[in-house]
């Protein structure tokens, strides 16, 4: 697929995108396209910027080079107010929740309206109720954040992000953490708010059954660049050996189990003591030569230390 | 040594790097006076939490201080034959002082380390990034009300501190040693200026209440948003805090007193 063109259908469209943290590249010179009205996944390990890729998408961050483009506006040269007028319909679910700690479910879903809107209280009570409804969480108005179970926060975060009626949702990493029960709850909300709401949606995951079944679309990322995109059943029979990888799960291949280092049975000699040499003779002896091997190879995917990124504003650190 | 003069640089970078991000973070907070004027509501709810919730500490403190200050004034003024002084003596030395300086460090510890580990907490847990999404700018809507009640709070607080203050002197010295009650408000009363005491201290406390408001927001801020990250920070504010109001209660006081 050639992704220069933009098509007519995209809702985002990223061109030729590069950032770094530091010295460590998270994108480079990546193009993609998120089609409107469907679900798109990116997946990737961790590390990998997923996460980087949804805050350049609603304008938190900068990019070093190229451009993101989201319903016809370039989200880099718009001035603060007209970012902050695009945000108003980009809702986005935060991995924590990121719900207000200091004020009750009610209130929080009721923040974006009371923030933006002009509404009466009253007016605002009754939509507050219908997103908290359409989350399943009508009845637990008046607990407080920490209160609630991870899945249930996560689903007054979506009702909160649903509450401007946005064009479309970031989620970032919306499967991570949960148990089954609250995991298939969310993915059917994912589906059913996509289709019910006309929404576009960007699930950013690696959890891959749970996102390949709701997904219209897939992204895979490694080391800055796009190595598999398609439909999930594309996906699944891809070439790159790295996809194959990912997506089963298998614990060595292109990506090695090994984090580099120098040779294991030199390493343990390197301590004098002889109980050390003893141990070392013994591993030697038992272990298996691929193991040993890999460690010293380069370890492509594997995550380092994250530095500084170049926030928004010129004060701020991120980290 | 070649390391040496590396690292001081290098620190001195950083430094200078901080002090840019926290003028820009202090204008953008300034700005937020727009929001803080439409909702009045955000700035009471915090003039209770940073104010009125250091009231009982400020007045505890306030009420020993005194006291101490009256014990130790006796001492020394006895010997001169001068008790008389005492209420002069313990009157100035709180509000041209001990009321602005000693508040501000007991806001920095109270309120300032709750202010810097309250909005890290919010940064660690996303809360900033959350309200910058739905479209609502975090220093406006969560640093600015808190900023406003920390500056309008500590002047009150030092006036307090050195009422209660004034009062416990006169526990100890008239209740307590015999100094004569009449001299004790009547030297207090002629020989305080106006201006050259009160005036002088309270602007003290509003310098102070300004930078002890604005390094804890901004530790806030600028904290590495992890459970480590926040404690530096919080243990940031208190120490650049007090540096801060005994450097500057230096360059005050010269400026006010002094002939340097």
């Amino acid at each position: 697929m050639d992704n220069s063109d933009i098509s007519a259908d995209s809702l985002i469209s990223v061109r030729n995108l590069s950032f770094s943290r530091g010295n460590r590249k998270i994108f480079d010179d990546i193009s993609l396209d998120i089609a409107r009205g469907k679900i798109t996944a990116i997946m990737g390990p961790s590390g990998t910027g997923k996460t980087t890729l949804l805050k350049l998408i609603g304008g938190q961050l900068f990019p070093e080079q190229g451009s993101i483009v989201v319903d016809g506006l370039d989200v880099h040269q718009l001035r603060r107010k007209e970012l902050f007028n695009l945000r108003k319909r980009i809702g986005m679910l935060f991995q924590s929740g990121a719900l207000l700690t200091d004020i009750n479910v009610y209130d929080n879903v009721a923040f974006p309206l009371r923030e933006h809107t002009h509404l009466t209280e009253s007016m605002i009570r009754t939509l507050v109720l219908m997103k908290l409804q359409a989350v399943g969480l009508r009845g637990a108005r008046n607990l407080m954040p920490n209160e609630l179970s991870g899945g249930m926060a996560r689903r007054v975060a979506l009702a909160r992000a649903i509450a401007l009626d946005p064009m479309m949702i970031l989620y970032d990493e919306p499967f991570t953490g949960q148990d089954p029960i609250s995991m298939g709850a969310l993915v059917h909300l994912i589906k059913s708010l996509n289709t019910t709401l006309g929404l576009t949606s960007i699930i950013v995951s690696h959890d891959v059954a749970e996102t390949s079944a709701i997904a219209d679309y897939v992204y895979v990322i490694s080391d800055g660049k796009i190595a598999g995109q398609g439909t999930p059943k594309e996906i699944e029979v891809s070439e790159s050996a790295w996809v194959q990888q990912f997506m089963k799960g298998d614990p060595d291949g292109p990506v090695h189990f090994h984090y580099p280092a120098p040779n294991y049975i030199e390493d343990l000699l390197v301590s004098s003591q002889p109980t050390a040499r003893i141990a070392a003779k013994q591993e030697a002896i038992k272990t298996d030569e691929s193991l040993n091997t890999s460690g010293l190879k380069n370890a492509k995917g594997l995550k380092k230390t994250p530095s500084r990124k170049h926030g928004r504003s010129r004060y701020r650190r991120e980290d | 040594m070649l390391h040496f003069i590396q690292q001081l640089g290098s620190s001195t970078r950083t430094g200078f790097a901080k002090l840019g991000r926290a003028t820009y973070f202090l204008g953008h907070t300034l700005t937020g006076i727009v929001d803080v004027a439409k909702r009045p509501r955000l700035l009471l709810n915090q003039l209770h939490s940073v104010g009125v919730l250091t009231f009982l500490i400020i007045t505890i403190s306030g009420l020993f201080v005194g006291m101490v200050l009256g014990l130790q004034g006796y001492n020394i003024l006895s010997d001169f034959g001068s008790e008389e002084a005492l209420g002069i003596m313990v009157a100035a030395s709180l509000v041209r002082e001990l009321g602005p300086v000693v508040t501000a460090l007991l806001f920095a510890g109270r309120a300032g380390s709750a202010l810097t580990a309250e909005i890290g907490l919010m940064k660690a847990t996303e809360q900033l990034s959350g309200m910058e999404m739905m479209a609502v700018d975090p220093v406006n809507r969560i640093i600015s009300p808190r900023f406003f009640a920390g500056f309008l709070s500590m002047p009150l607080l030092a006036a307090l501190f050195s009422m209660v203050g004034i009062l416990g002197g006169h526990i100890v010295g008239v209740g307590l040693l015999g100094v004569d009650d009449g001299s004790y408000w009547s030297q207090m009363q002629a020989n305080l200026d106006f201006y050259d005491d009160i005036v002088n201290g309270v602007i003290k406390s509003i310098v102070f209440g300004f930078v002890t408001t604005w390094i804890a927001l901004f530790e806030g801020y600028d904290s590495v948003p992890t459970a480590e990250g926040v404690s530096r920070a919080t243990t940031r504010t208190v120490v650049n805090s007090a540096f801060a109001i005994l450097g500057l209660d230096f360059i005050l006081t010269a400026m006010m007193f002094g002939d340097i």
